[in-house]
């Protein structure tokens, strides 16, 4: 009976007990999802896809299935040494440069290690600016400069890292402990001192973790540059695209994944090692 | 004898070796690939005279009537091919995710024991396969069967796309609360109540966060491709610079470049919005 009584007040309670109300999803959604779909509907219109068409010509993959499963690997063997090697070399050179040069400008492009508002704003849209610029666009844009070759896909790649490193290495200032730093101000130390004592050494893994990490995606877009002229493999598999002769650039592709991959394995032993 | 343990190699001397190792490396790719300090120091002026000639761009009516057009061409391909990756990639992370994934038992034969095929495993084999080709190399395949327009970039874009989502998203799944599950699962819920109640809750933010941050990663794919006809502003970039029309490669990077703020600057906030979720007061929420 008392047990009873118990549980009723207890339900009683239970009732009076204001649930809070479920938040109502923001106007903005309700706008946001009819708007999302519309421009769905209306660039895939503009890109044109008929189903009719694209069974038609799959006959057409043919041309490229054939000879892609088809590998003639002693051409590739002969004529690829040396223009992988070139593509290895661009990547190391343009990633060193590329990150070396991004360490000091983004620790002005950092409001904790930068007191100045106007060098801040500065190095900050410059690094926001360069990254916008698709890697490729580099390319052509140095191919344009300094004429072909391996020297146009070096400084494109240059601005590519520099730009990724740059952004991602101020983001890691800007979450570093401010204590080391004010300890560094209050001895005496001028701001130069203070950064190069305290803030450089709490980034320095990140940056050679960034920087193994650059040098992968360098790997994967330096292969890709030779095809508007700046040097590495790029160039042999454009002139062999031409030709529409995939049997001799399948046998590329797999050397490029397997360089891919076994770069990819050295960083992660050095990673082991040092970090 | 006592075996003495070895004493482990100091990091001092493999941070040695590593930076000996990279000087000798640069040195090594400068002397192959034939940069000389005369040239490097050459490059700024010679970038400095393109670009001198890029500006002032050109804003003809017929510059614009040109340009403006392949710009939107490419965020329609990027868009598309976000919309294709997102839509195959999402059951995809699920069947590739250790712990929403399915196994399928093959029948026995010649008295041997039952095959289990987990369908993590194979999917996710499928989509290193994927990711391990380039856009580029995509579209090279596609060419011939859909042609030079805008239709090859964004099959390959989408196709990349699965490939690189469906890696990220299954590895959001993997990481999940696992006591929602089991609240599902005590309240007397099915394996499919807990997916739609207890998995697509918590991964759905994080998940439409990365569909977001691959469009933006796809929009400069997209205006890459066009260097090989796939559609995009890439050709129209690629074509102005061999006819010497700089101050129209101008316009052509200008637009680019503004493309590429507005939509980072947008998506970036609805990222944020979506991760942190919207700030409720405490008076307003009423407990």
């Amino acid at each position: 009976m008392e047990e009873q009584l118990h549980l009723q007040t207890l339900l009683e309670k239970m009732n009076k007990i204001r649930i809070p109300k479920k938040p109502f999803p923001s106007p903005l959604l309700y706008l946001g999802i009819p708007m999302v779909l519309l421009f769905t509907n209306y660039s895939y219109n503009k890109i044109g896809f008929s189903f009719k068409d694209f069974q038609r010509n799959l006959d057409n993959r043919h041309i490229v299935t054939d000879p892609l499963f088809n590998p003639k690997w002693s051409w590739a063997i002969e004529n690829t040494a040396s223009p992988m090697i070139e593509t290895v070399q661009i990547a190391i050179l343009a990633s060193l440069i590329g990150c070396f040069v991004a360490l000091p400008i983004s620790f002005f492009a950092s409001k904790t290690t930068n007191p100045s508002r106007l060098t801040f704003l500065l190095n900050k849209s410059f690094l926001n600016l360069i990254r916008t610029i698709p890697d490729l666009f580099w390319g052509m844009l140095f191919v344009a400069a300094v004429s072909q070759g391996p020297f146009a896909g070096v400084l494109a790649l240059t601005m590519f890292s520099l730009a990724i490193m740059g952004k991602l290495l101020s983001e890691t200032i800007d979450s570093i402990d401010v204590g080391p730093l004010e300890a560094a101000r209050s001895t005496g130390a001028t701001q130069q001192q203070a950064v190069y004592s305290s803030a450089l050494p709490q980034v320095m893994p990140n940056f050679l973790s960034y920087f193994l990490y650059i040098f992968e995606l360098c790997i994967r877009a330096s292969i890709i540059l030779g095809l508007v002229g700046a040097g590495g493999v790029g160039r042999i598999i454009e002139t062999q695209r031409i030709f529409l002769r995939f049997d001799r650039i399948s046998p590329i592709i797999v050397f490029i994944l397997l360089i891919v991959i076994f770069i990819e394995q050295i960083s992660i032993y050095i990673r082991k090692k040092v970090l | 004898m006592i075996d003495f343990p070895k004493q482990p190699v100091s990091k001092n001397v493999i941070k040695a070796f590593l930076s000996i190792s990279i000087v000798f490396l640069a040195i090594w790719s400068a002397s192959g690939l034939e940069i000389s300090l005369e040239r490097l120091a050459k490059a700024p002026q010679l970038t400095w005279i393109l670009i001198s000639a890029l500006f002032p761009i050109d804003l003809s009516q017929e510059a614009l009537d040109r340009i403006i057009p392949k710009v939107f061409e490419s965020l329609y391909i990027a868009w598309t091919g976000t919309v294709i990756g997102a839509l195959f990639s999402f059951p995809i992370a699920f069947l590739s995710a250790k712990n929403t994934s399915i196994t399928i038992r093959l029948p026995r034969f010649n008295n041997k024991k039952n095959i289990h095929l987990y369908s993590s495993y194979v999917m996710k084999q499928i989509l290193n396969v994927i990711r391990a080709f380039p856009e580029l190399i995509l579209a090279f395949i596609f060419l011939p069967i859909t042609g030079l327009g805008a239709l090859t970039g964004t099959l390959a874009i989408g196709i990349h796309s699965i490939g690189t989502l469906g890696k990220l998203s299954s590895e959001v799944i993997e990481g999940i609360d696992e006591g929602p599950l089991e609240a599902i699962k005590a309240s007397g819920g099915n394996k499919n109540n807990e997916l739609f109640f207890g998995v697509v809750p918590q991964v759905m933010p994080t998940i439409i966060a990365y569909w977001l941050y691959r469009f933006e990663i796809n929009l400069r794919a997209s205006a890459v491709l066009g260097v090989i006809g796939a559609g995009g502003v890439g050709q129209e970039l690629i074509n102005q610079l061999r006819f010497r029309a700089f101050d129209r490669a101008g316009t052509v990077l200008v637009a680019t470049v503004i493309l590429v703020l507005s939509i980072d600057t947008i998506s970036g906030a609805i990222r944020r919005r979506i991760i942190r979720g919207k700030s409720v007061s405490i008076v307003e929420a009423n407990i």
